[in-house]
């Protein structure tokens, strides 16, 4: 017997059943819960975006809480053009390359844990194993030649393999969090995804 | 595009292994109350520095800064290129002062040289237009010597007036 737990009610009334738009009005407005509810929603993507970017917990916890804030700030000039979502994203995206082309020379990695699932994507498995054997190399360490070699490109091509690579976003929206068309956007997928592959070439076969 | 997409099917495969980094446990419970004590503490209101609103309001701006600060040899290109524009724009804005000097000068030697009364006093006009004289209503001043303001056209004699002085007392 399949025990299906209760889908829980959404009230549109309170700020988690509610619309993006009618949240940014509030929040717009000043309402602090409206606003929580918002970086409920976005605060993940938001960290991992800029934790990509930065290969270090402190500084992407630091940058994802700044991000938030400015954008608070920066509600009254929001005129809706596009969504909330891809105006805030567009305000991280600036924040963490400004931060990064100013630290350029200090760089400190601080990794993050891999979860659970990741010894068991078979994706993975199949890079370390069967096509590496005698390098025995573990996920750990794979994960930090990855981090190394990613943070070899320069920001504008990391930010393009992170967001779509990683995070999965769209050509058409990268472009509009960038602020550049959507042929540079490629471009600079293609060249960034060149240079990673020969950064990581002893651990990848191209075809 | 697709056989783009293959060539890095395993660098791809590789970049999945970013989507299992997480934070520590328990790290997104308190992040928006972290953020909101922030917001209520008093930073939600202050003032956004240029550059914030600047990154908000004018992106592009924001990048073409970005590009001079990282890019000093651009920021250098853009100050000479403004130094040329002001000189051209110095060198132009003298032009005009002696066009006209050319022009009139041109004029002066094709034709007789009207008087200043003839060129600034209307009733003159026809006069002047019979002697030869071309009239004009534009507000130059002669380039003919100032002797021959108050001579006749086509007169050759000077005028000569008496002038006498008188010791104050006398």
């Amino acid at each position: 017997m399949i025990m299906s737990e209760p889908i829980p009610s959404i009230d549109p009334n309170k700020p988690a059943g509610m619309l993006e738009g009618d949240l940014v009005k509030l929040a717009r407005r000043g309402d602090f819960s409206a606003y929580d509810e918002l970086v409920k929603r976005y605060q993940q993507r938001i960290y991992a975006t800029i934790y990509h970017m930065t290969s270090n917990h402190e500084d992407a916890n630091d940058l994802a809480q700044d991000s938030f804030i400015k954008a608070f700030q920066a509600l009254p000039s929001f005129k809706g053009g596009s969504t909330f979502y891809t105006w805030l994203y567009r305000i991280a995206v600036n924040k963490t390359i400004n931060f990064l082309k100013q630290r350029k020379n200090r760089q400190h990695i601080s990794l993050n844990d891999l979860d659970f699932n990741a010894e068991h994507d078979p994706d993975l498995m199949a890079l370390i194993s069967d096509k590496t054997p005698v390098r025995e190399v573990g996920l750990t360490e794979l994960q930090q030649k990855l981090n190394a070699a990613l943070l070899k490109l320069s920001e504008p091509h990391r930010m393009v393999v992170v967001l779509h690579d990683v995070q999965g976003v769209s050509h058409e929206e990268i472009a509009e969090m960038m602020n550049c068309n959507i042929g540079t956007v490629r471009s600079r997928l293609f060249y960034a995804r060149q240079q990673l592959q020969g950064f990581l070439a002893e651990y990848i076969n191209p075809a | 595009m697709k056989n783009s997409e293959n060539n890095f099917k395993e660098l791809r495969q590789l970049l999945k292994l970013k989507q299992h980094e997480i934070p520590p446990p328990g790290y997104f419970n308190h992040f928006s109350d972290q953020v909101i004590s922030r917001l209520q503490s008093g930073e939600g209101h202050g003032a956004q520095s240029l550059t914030d609103r600047l990154n908000v309001q004018a992106p592009w701006l924001a990048s073409l800064l970005r590009v001079f600060e990282t890019q000093p040899g651009v920021i250098g290109g853009f100050a000479t290129s403004l130094v040329v524009l002001l000189v051209i724009g110095v060198i132009i804005s003298e032009r005009p002062d002696s066009m006209p000097n050319n022009i009139l000068t041109a004029t002066a030697n094709s034709q007789p040289a009207p008087s200043l009364a003839s060129v600034t006093n209307p009733d003159l006009g026809g006069a002047a237009q019979a002697s030869g004289i071309v009239a004009s209503t534009n507000p130059v001043t002669s380039l003919q010597p100032v002797a021959t303001l108050f001579g006749q056209p086509g007169g050759s004699s000077t005028l000569f007036q008496a002038a006498s002085f008188s010791p104050a007392g006398n």
